[in-house]
């Protein structure tokens, strides 16, 4: 199956500000151009920092953030939506196939439901089920794969802790058997030692409903583990995207090298930094022209404030979207750009 | 190495509706200048309360131990900070002699004052000295922590700021009094990786510069490996393994810690499985009997390890560890 | 040592499982059951209620003119004793009084103790008729042999004031259920669909909303006092000034409401409901509105004692209810009398009662605001 399951071209989510009360109003470019397909049965992860925009990407493929231009083909084999355009009727058949699990396990689960309650509105709400009976069966079934016990169904959210209320709002996502789940930084709020009972619960669920996973997430290391290709986001614009493999092993951006410099070892002996980046990261109402990442990026030239880059082709699903990557490989970086740390671009 | 904290049978309980919880439980570990001391842990660990007990921070419902002791070794002789009573006598430990910094760098600063005002307050409250010369010693640190134009970022508001830019002027505002200790409360957790890479940096830097102290609380083992030179690994509020950085990640002895390792996803080796660490943190106010780690603990010896709390075991040079297991080892080695 | 540390788990399974599957309003009441003002609050709160609603068995005579005692008006209370000069009487007991006018005393009309005549308390003794719940009755909880008992004295036309009081609470009470009833129904309307959209429709209504909460109660009032025709029976006034009260007060109530609205129906569960499709109904009958109903239960059981008060002040100056509909500021109509500052003390005794009400009701409702947000203290 070559389709992606869904596939953004060119996607953009741009969001007007209320301006200064003279001249023309800002936009927060949170998703600029963006060409991302996500293959069938992938895990597939999206990494960024502030601003990088992951985020509202996600909401959008859910029809949970306005879509300023470009359109998200969605395609399962059984259906096919052009997600951006869908009307009522058919975006409830969408709303069946997809869906989120969110960062906060805290603000995520209605404090005022019951965990049955809880798990059971999807069906309720898109009438996927018939009778109570249907209901009661189906959330036993889900909160048994996510390792819920039976007997919490009767209690409250305020009753559980935070892996336990991420494995709810699991459960509730996946109650209506959708094929895509966006995981919004779903194991960023839980201790280290729960976050991995979450990935390898989110593993074994892919593999036993067949699902595709969108994984968000600003930590590289969990990425790396759980993920099988991963596609890094600065300021709402593709850098770089590869097999997860491939892009730890060879990172061919100066982004994605510094970013993984920059993730603390946990060897104490390895406390050399290749690149460290200089300055902050840019605001999004004001993006650097020409390549977004050239404020910050050790080898930056003349054009690369002039040019944007369009993704190229390093090898078989490695992509790449950099004016020098030819050049740069395994470089060392030129004079590295000394940046104020107030994030004003030097002359 | 001059010794400069030194706590003893740390003990501290809340008072709360439900009941009397313990928030921290027997904690003992010393402290050299320059040393930066790695404080591990998650929810519920107690790492936090048991810094803030250092500065007399804790809420008014905190309930100390009568044979808490922590005794800060200053130019002036030790002093035990349990005996500061006074706000005044406080002052001492509050930002003057130890400093703090926090995990939401927003949340620090007063919104309505500009960062120079709140920077000249802090000096001018251990200090005396004219607000001419604070403001001179304000924006020599706002440039030693690398903020650009310092002066003009002396006059302008939290908000005005960045991220990054706010952490290391709350960085700048903490040493502006020359510390002893520097307490950072996850001070990069909120940051992006990138920036977070920057501030390390400049911390480690500090600490050569400045010869202080850091006790450095997170739940990230990756920070701790690259800043700390000891790690001490909390959980439920009791110490249970304490050692040199290198000692603790290559030779964990305590099965939390071991949990912790093997539960981290580690980039230089993308095969192997995340073994998360079985079972939830129990709530506080159902702490376990013995060892606290029992009920999660895969080698758990039924009849010991739920009756009787585990004494220290001296491992290596300085490596601890309070498990009955480890003792047992170490015995029979 | 540490005591905590050896007892093991504090809390056994059981209690443990009902906080567990607690729902909202056990928690509620479970916190507030903590605090000692309020429950004496609610309990002297429950005691008036009652009290108000069983009025008509309750008091011994009908409050209106029907029931007046021509034979002692302006009359001091009348304490039932157990023992004078004439011995000891089981039974409590009250003296006779005779009206009688002479030339001695200018014939003007005046009131005689007679210490001999005793008359003795009776209990469930059968008097003036009522209807309660639809039924007759003519049962009450006590009376006299002879003549008439009145605790709290009479006013200038006889009307026991102890009978008048109890209804007059259970008046009152109901004025300021109906208002308080049609004030949270318009908030929760206005405030809801002001808070849930946002944007334009937002901004008229809270125009709209601010407009209504600037217009001055009293002139209103005497406005529409003007316009009430004389032919409009008692209890049509009473709805009429019930309904204008809640129509002014909603204001305040919508304003909480839509700020709760605005800030909730951002947080993640709801987005968690849209994203399945759930209609905005859905979304507000089931997320949004249990998520506040603890904090509106607090408004509304404030805005009790306001209703309470804003009807006595009209009545008090005419604009409200009038006889025989009863209520503490009909009963408090006749006061501004020199004469009755002077003599007739006990014309203020309601006045007690009342204070006791509406300081019962701010207990309640404070002690409820604290007791209300059980959920504040599981994050982390």
């Amino acid at each position: 199956m070559d389709t992606p399951l869904i596939a953004a071209r060119d996607l953009s989510v741009h969001y007007p500000l209320r301006g200064a009360l003279f001249g023309p109003r800002p936009v927060v470019r949170a998703v600029d151009a963006v060409n991302i397909s996500v293959p069938r049965g992938s895990f597939f992860g999206l990494v960024g920092e502030s601003g990088s925009g992951k985020t509202t990407f996600g909401r959008a493929l859910l029809r949970a953030a306005p879509i300023s231009a470009g359109d998200i083909i969605y395609d399962d084999g059984e259906v096919r939506y052009q997600v951006e355009r869908l009307g009522s009727r058919d975006l409830k058949g969408y709303r069946s196939r997809a869906q989120m699990i969110f960062q906060d396990p805290y603000a995520a689960l209605s404090p005022r439901m019951t965990v049955r309650d809880i798990i059971a509105e999807p069906l309720e709400v898109m009438g996927l089920t018939r009778t109570r009976e249907e209901t009661d069966e189906r959330v036993r079934d889900i909160a048994a794969r996510c390792r819920l016990n039976l007997e919490h169904l009767r209690r409250f959210p305020h009753a559980f802790s935070g892996g336990q209320r991420q494995r709810i709002s699991i459960a509730r996502a996946l109650v209506s058997r959708p094929r895509f789940v966006v995981a919004d930084e779903a194991v960023a709020a839980l201790d280290v030692s729960i976050q991995a009972d979450v990935l390898n619960l989110l593993r074994s669920l892919q593999q036993e409903m067949g699902l595709t996973f969108l994984f968000i997430s600003h930590d590289l290391s969990v990425v790396a583990h759980t993920c099988d290709h991963v596609t890094v986001l600065y300021l709402g614009r593709v850098m770089e995207s590869a097999p997860t493999r491939e892009l730890f092993a060879a990172p061919r951006h100066p982004y994605t090298r510094a970013l993984l410099s920059a993730i603390p070892s946990l060897d104490p002996d390895d406390r050399g930094n290749a690149q460290m980046l200089e300055g902050e990261i840019p605001s999004p109402t004001d993006p650097p022209s020409g390549c977004k990442f050239h404020t910050r990026c050790p080898h930056a030239e003349a054009r690369c404030r002039r040019e944007e880059p369009a993704l190229s082709q390093v090898a078989g699903a490695h992509e790449v979207a950099c004016l020098r990557w030819r050049e740069l490989d395994g470089a060392v970086p030129v004079a590295p750009v000394r940046q104020p740390a107030d994030g004003t671009t030097p002359t | 190495m001059t010794r400069l904290l030194e706590v003893d049978n740390l003990t501290l309980q809340f008072d709360t509706d439900e009941g009397r919880i313990t928030a921290v439980e027997k904690m003992s570990y010393s402290l050299d200048a320059s040393q930066v001391m790695g404080l591990v842990g998650e929810s519920g660990s107690g790492k936090l309360v048991s810094a803030k007990s250092l500065m007399q921070l804790n809420a008014r419902n905190a309930v100390y131990d009568p044979q808490t002791r922590i005794i800060l070794h200053l130019d002036g002789g030790p002093v035990d900070v349990m005996t500061l009573k006074s706000a005044h006598d406080q002052k001492l430990v509050r930002g003057g002699a130890i400093s703090m910094i926090f995990q939401e760098p927003m949340a620090s600063f007063a919104p309505a004052l500009t960062i120079g005002d709140q920077m000249v307050e802090q000096l001018r409250l251990h200090a005396e000295m004219s607000p001419a010369r604070a403001r001179e010693i304000s924006i020599e640190m706002l440039d030693r922590v690398g903020i650009s134009v310092p002066a003009k970022r002396f006059s302008q508001y939290a908000f005005e700021l960045s991220g990054g830019m706010r952490q290391r002027a709350m960085i700048a505002m903490a040493l502006s009094t020359r510390p002893k200790l520097l307490i950072a409360d996850e001070p990069t957790t909120a940051l992006d990786v990138t920036i977070q890479a920057q501030v390390l940096a400049l911390m480690k830097d500090l600490v050569a510069d400045f010869g202080m102290a850091i006790i450095f609380i997170t739940h990230d083992l990756g920070v701790i490996a690259q800043t700390a030179d000891t790690v001490a690994v909390m959980y439920l509020g009791r110490l249970v393994e304490q050692g040199p950085v290198r000692e603790l990640i290559h030779n964990p002895a305590h099965p939390y810690t071991r949990g912790l390792l093997a539960a981290l996803p580690n980039l230089h080796d993308l095969d192997s499985e995340l073994v998360p660490v079985a079972g939830d943190i129990p709530s506080p106010l159902e702490r376990p009997r013995g060892c606290v780690f029992h009920t999660r603990c895969p080698v758990a010896r039924a009849g010991q390890c739920d009756r009787v709390v585990p004494p220290f075991t001296q491992l290596a040079s300085g490596h601890r560890v309070s498990c009955h297991l480890a003792s047992s080892e170490a015995v029979n080695t | 040592m540490n005591a905590a540390a050896a007892r093991g788990p504090a809390i056994d399974q059981k209690r443990k499982e009902a906080y567990f599957t607690a729902s909202q309003g056990q928690l509620i009441w479970a916190r507030f059951k903590q605090q000692k003002a309020a429950m004496a609050g609610a309990l002297v709160l429950a005691t008036l209620i009652l009290s108000g609603f069983f009025a008509p068995f309750l008091t011994p005579y009908d409050p209106t003119i029907a029931g007046r005692d021509k034979s002692y008006q302006n009359g001091a209370p009348q304490i039932p004793k157990f023992w004078d000069e004439n011995g000891f009487s089981a039974r409590p007991f009250i003296y006779s009084y005779e009206r009688s006018r002479s030339i001695a005393t200018n014939f003007r009309w005046v009131t005689q103790v007679r210490r001999d005549q005793r008359r003795y308390l009776s209990f469930l003794p059968e008097g003036d008729s009522y209807t309660f719940l639809g039924m007759k009755f003519n049962h009450h909880l006590f009376g006299v042999n002879r003549g008439q008992i009145h605790l709290f004295g009479t006013d200038s036309t006889g009307k026991d004031i102890f009978s008048r009081n109890f209804h007059a609470i259970n008046t009152s009470l109901a004025v300021g259920t109906i208002g308080v009833l049609i004030a949270f129904v318009m908030a929760l309307i206005i405030g809801g669909v002001s808070g849930f959209y946002g944007g334009w429709i937002d901004s008229i209504l809270q125009m709209i909303t601010d407009a209504i909460r600037t217009v001055p109660a009293i002139p209103l009032f005497m406005a529409l006092a003007a316009f009430i025709p004389d032919v409009w029976s008692a209890e049509m006034r009473f709805f009429f000034i019930s309904t204008i009260l809640g129509l002014i007060g909603w204001p305040t109530l919508a304003r909480r409401v839509r700020t709760h609205l605005l800030t909730e129906r951002n947080q993640e569960y709801v987005l968690a409901a849209r994203l399945c499709g759930a209609s905005p109904g859905h979304i507000i009958r089931r997320h949004l509105l249990p998520s506040f109903t603890s904090y509106i239960i607090v408004d509304l059981v404030i805005s009790f004692p306001y209703m309470v008060l804003s009807e006595t002040a009209l009545s008090f100056i005419g604009l409200g209810l009038k006889d025989p509909v009863n209520s503490l500021g009909v009963m408090l109509q006749n006061v501004t009398d020199a004469d009755v500052l002077l003599n007739y003390q006990w014309y203020f005794i309601p006045v007690i009662f009342f204070i006791t009400l509406v300081l019962a009701f701010v207990f309640v409702g404070d002690g409820l605001r604290d007791a209300a947000d059980p959920y504040s203290e599981t994050r982390k």
